[in-house]
């Protein structure tokens, strides 16, 4: 099948990328440009673990065509943090001990931010309802909602 | 999965270029389900048209009517404002459907055209008589929701023919909906039992005049418990006649056993649930 040359927008700098039409955004960014930390799982928009904001909106990447984000910005954990300073949920999830295989938390972590821009002063349940499409076999969420509620108050009192 | 990807950029082009390649070729919307079933090669189509370009799709328009266009997404449905009064049961619908990953791009035109049986949104539209149009080679149709959904994973959709938009009246007056769910988890679950229900009283607020009751995944297709609304209509609502339209609708509908759940515990639910979403249209009514 003929591939396909896009240009790609993916943590605000531009990619050229030559593929098939079928291949997806995740396989895109950890196959062609080795952005490696979104992560790869059940292949069925299920875990969450391949969560990215397209165009600022979670996604699960694992069902997005890359031939799909033309012209659009895709946001993957690799580009949350700037200049060198973790994002404030970053930080939050270091401080709560939130983490421990990790292998869930890129994911956590773009799904808290897409949704704390728009509720910053989120209470814990509705964090723990945002989290419903991100799954974690270790922690049991508790850490994480912490985390989540913290970084919202301190993303709030920086407005 | 190996196919020819299109971005068709007007209706025009997705309508033509649905009815050049027909049977090959799939109308991508959200992909929650499209992308899905392709990885595990239940569908290969030779031609992928991409409807995200074409202007138009994504808008809900009310005037008096709603017409919510076919990409409109769970997440747009959710946050609609107009939806929180006698519509509140398609937020409801809405709201419940997978994480909210999958509501940022899951799409109601998608929810109808896959014709999941468990399907959330779907018995809510089925409740507010919704019609759906297709546009295809030989120009637009309108057909009722139900009439339009056949038995799971099958519509009266024609091979090339795209789902543009659902409609339905706003409800007025005395009037109310309501959506439920039962799952064995509270999120990113699908259905074992769903109901959708829509009540007008008449000015007493005794006497229910109109009735609908649709239920998801305890049939073949989305299924209305006509035998249930007319047990409602022209009478008195009282708890005994809830109660009966329950009985009525458990003892009518088709439910399968599988692994969430047995045909008797599905009818079971419906018994439950169809009471339980009456009261509740009843109690938003006043």
């Amino acid at each position: 099948m003929s591939k396909v040359a896009l240009e790609l927008c993916i943590n605000g700098e531009r990619h050229e990328v030559l593929t098939e039409p079928h291949r997806t955004l995740l396989d895109v960014l950890r196959v062609d440009l080795g952005l490696t930390g979104t992560k790869e799982n059940c292949l069925e928009a299920e875990c969450g673990v391949c969560t990215v904001l397209l165009d600022g909106r979670a996604v699960n990447s694992c069902i997005v065509l890359a031939v799909q984000c033309r012209g659009r910005q895709v946001l993957t954990i690799e580009g949350v943090a700037e200049n060198g300073a973790l994002h404030p949920i970053q930080q939050a999830f270091i401080d709560h001990g939130a983490v421990q295989c990790g292998y869930c938390i890129p994911g956590m972590i773009l799904s808290a931010k897409a949704f704390l821009e728009e509720r910053p002063g989120a209470t814990e349940a509705e964090v723990r309802e945002m989290l419903a499409g991100n799954l974690c076999r270790c922690t049991g969420y508790q850490k994480i909602a912490d985390a989540v509620v913290a970084a919202g108050r301190a993303v709030a009192a920086g407005r | 999965m190996s196919f020819q990807y299109h971005e068709p950029v007007s209706l025009a082009e997705a309508v033509d270029l649905g009815a050049r390649f027909g049977a090959d070729g799939r109308f991508l919307a959200g992909g929650t389900d499209l992308i899905i079933q392709m990885r595990r090669g239940k569908v290969a189509p030779r031609h992928v048209l991409s409807l995200h370009r074409v202007p138009g799709l994504d808008a809900i328009e009310l005037n008096g009517s709603v017409r919510l266009g076919a990409l409109v997404t769970h997440r747009a449905i959710e946050r609609c404002a107009s939806f929180q009064g006698r519509l509140r049961a398609l937020v409801e619908g809405a709201e419940v459907v997978g994480g909210h990953q999958i509501r940022n791009v899951g799409t109601v035109g998608g929810n109808i055209v896959n014709a999941s049986p468990a399907a959330d949104v779907v018995p809510v539209l089925l409740a507010l008589d919704a019609a759906v149009t297709c546009v295809g080679a030989d120009g637009e149709r309108t057909l009722t929701l139900e009439e339009f959904l056949l038995e799971p994973g099958r519509t009266a959709r024609r091979p090339g023919e795209l789902l543009t938009a659902v409609r339905f009246a706003v409800p007025q007056g005395r009037t109310a909906t309501a959506f439920l769910k039962a799952g064995r988890r509270r999120a990113m679950e699908i259905s074992v039992v769903c109901v959708a229900a829509r009540l007008t009283l008449d000015a007493t607020g005794e006497r229910c005049v109109e009735a609908r009751i649709a239920l998801g995944a305890v049939a073949p297709t989305t299924w209305r418990a006509r035998e249930a609304e007319r047990l409602l209509e022209g009478r008195p609502l009282t708890p005994e006649a809830m109660r009966e339209a329950g009985r009525a609708a458990a003892a009518g509908c088709r439910p399968i056993g599988d692994v969430r759940a047995s045909a008797r515990y599905r009818r079971l639910l419906v018994e439950t649930l169809v009471p339980r979403a009456l009261a509740r249209c009843r109690k938003r009514v006043e």
